[in-house]
């Protein structure tokens, strides 16, 4: 339904490839644009392009970096033999609030999903694989959201890992269900980080 | 558990109106056909199972011109007072709030305010496919527990990952989607199995209660039966490892509480093919009457009983069987004619034009 000059459909076309923008709500925000001011506009813009230039994903671990590593796995510090997987680097944040917690991380970039068209091959589990083989992880601690999705996740992910002789763990339940990580409060998320246990295959 | 107040806003033909029922008696709604009156009773039991028991889409909620529609009320349960409201915009989701404070999901507001409907339509109930006695089942669970919610729609949203990845296989199971496979049939399990042992313990409750009724409804009784019926014998992880070529090959599950019936017999035939229309109704009256005092015992008050023109398509016989079965408390009835002999109403109003007033 191309009713608007090429320009300005285009804006439409490319704001509704966005998740969770409708087409209704993209026709919204870029009729929200055209009026913005010339500033606003480009700041945002700007702010793409640079996010796209400067930031990438971690070559390990898949959280953003501001390089070819990201802050975590350049620490050295912090514990390699300890690997937490969760679906989002924000969830970093959250699991870095809670203050228990100083091994590594890997980043899924997403849940097993078939309605959003994601299967495993979509998420980094491949190289999740790989670096259990070639690391010396002795844990890894799925924190995948205590949802259908993230529990689905997990249940897979322990599937694959076990055979590798390396100790799965899962969060506690105890968060809310149905929930993601990020609005978990820090102490709740603590407490299912101590009182994480092994998964049977 | 009391509707006190009741305020809407572009909701359906509704700029603004608003009504106070009687705290616990009868509340008359009058109006011809097509003023509205359907739609009072449908913004109450929103409040209560957060859908439309029309089965209406959003757009037929939000009144015409407008961007969301509001729903509000002031409801009270063991002397407590609550506020509910609903904001239903025309695009995105609901935004519920409890006491004014906004809710992050929308089923933190079931048990707030429990509705019971009784509508023409129920007669789909006993003659149409099994998706509505599932439906009954369902709903007199999520009443009784609101809890349920949850795992319902986790099972819902098992069943539709699961038909999304056969799709995706296309007729063919390679390793990669075997192994994930094995992963929602797993969830599957351990949600359906859970679901269909309690839609079988309800219906175990059910069944005498809506035995009873049935049998008061009707001057020559014959014997009605409730029985849950799984699409599997066995577990339900064992029948789907044995249905899963053939899931794949048609693209669908095949087996699952999403397939099961809610068995109605009457004198040990089933009721759906071989009772009469007149015996459907009083069958359908029953179950609705069954799960209504089911609910209002476990959860310890009865109730809204919404009447939406029930006595239009009852014989004076029936309507005067439901009238003296229906248990005391409140209750909201629309009509366009006049009501059978027997109720008195505590309050009467009329609508028309888009408004509510006192008649
Ligand atoms: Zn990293």
């Amino acid at each position: 339904m191309s009713i608007y000059a090429g320009p300005v459909q285009d804006l439409i076309d490319e704001l509704g490839r966005l998740p969770g923008v409708g087409p209704k709500s993209a026709q919204r925000i870029a009729f929200y644009l055209l009026k913005a001011s010339k500033e606003d506009a480009l700041r945002l813009s700007r702010s793409i392009v640079e996010v796209k230039d400067r930031i990438s994903f971690c070559r390990r671990c898949f959280n953003v970096a501001e390089g070819e590593t990201c802050s975590m796995c350049s620490d050295g510090r912090r514990d390699p033999s300890i690997v937490c997987v969760v679906e989002e680097p924000r969830d970093i944040v959250a699991v870095e609030k809670t203050g228990e917690y100083s091994g590594l991380y890997h980043v899924l970039q997403g849940a097993i999903s078939p309605i959003e068209g994601i299967g495993p091959e979509q998420l980094r589990i491949r190289e999740l694989l790989a670096r259990i083989e070639t690391e010396s992880v002795t844990e890894v601690i799925l924190c995948t959201n205590p949802n259908l999705e993230g529990e689905a996740t997990a249940m897979y992910l322990a599937r694959m890992l076990t055979p590798l002789g390396v100790k799965v763990t899962r969060i506690a339940s105890g968060l809310p269900v149905g929930g993601d990580l990020e609005y978990a409060d820090e102490l709740t998320l603590g407490r299912a980080l101590e009182g994480r246990r092994q998964v049977d295959v | 558990m009391r509707l006190d107040h009741l305020w809407l806003t572009d909701f359906r033909n509704y700029t603004m109106a608003e009504l106070a029922p009687d705290p616990d008696g009868l509340t008359v709604i009058r109006g011809t056909n097509g003023q509205g009156k359907t739609n009072l009773l449908e913004a109450v039991s929103y409040l209560a199972t957060l859908e439309s028991f029309r089965g209406a889409p959003r757009e037929a909620l939000v009144r015409r011109g407008s961007e969301r529609a509001v729903v509000r009320a002031e409801a009270s349960r063991d002397g407590r007072s609550l506020l509910l409201e609903a904001e239903l915009p025309l695009n995105g989701r609901d935004r519920y709030l409890l006491n004014r404070q906004p809710l992050r999901r929308g089923r933190d507001l079931l048990g707030a305010l429990r509705v019971s409907i009784f509508a023409p339509e129920d007669l789909h109930l006993v003659q149409a496919g099994p998706a509505g006695r599932r439906d009954l089942l369902d709903g007199a669970l999520v009443a009784l527990h609101p809890r349920n919610d949850a795992l319902r729609s986790d099972l819902e949203r098992v069943l539709r990952q699961r038909g999304a990845l056969l799709r995706q296989c296309d007729g063919r199971l390679d390793t990669d989607a075997e192994s994930t496979l094995d992963v929602w049939d797993s969830k599957l399990d351990e949600l359906g199995s859970r679901w269909a042992d309690l839609r079988e313990e309800v219906t175990g409750s059910l069944g005498p209660l809506v035995s009873d009724y049935f049998a008061e409804l009707t001057s020559a009784p014959a014997h009605l039966s409730l029985t849950y019926r799984r699409s599997w014998e066995g577990r339900l992880a064992d029948a789907l490892l044995a249905s899963r070529r053939e899931d794949v090959r048609r693209g669908v599950t095949t087996i699952g509480p999403h397939r099961d019936e809610l068995d109605i017999q009457l004198a040990e035939m089933p009721a759906r093919t071989h009772a009469s229309q007149g015996e459907q109704r009083g069958v359908a009256l029953a179950l609705r009457l069954g799960v209504h005092s089911l609910v209002g015992t476990v959860v310890g008050s009865a109730p809204v009983l919404l009447l939406d023109d029930v006595f239009s398509e009852l014989d004076p016989a029936r309507s005067a069987a439901l009238i003296r079965l229906l248990p005391p408390g409140q209750s909201l009835l629309t009509t366009a004619g006049p009501l059978p002999d027997g109720p008195v109403p505590a309050l009467v109003v009329s609508v028309g034009a888009g408004e509510v007033r006192a008649a």
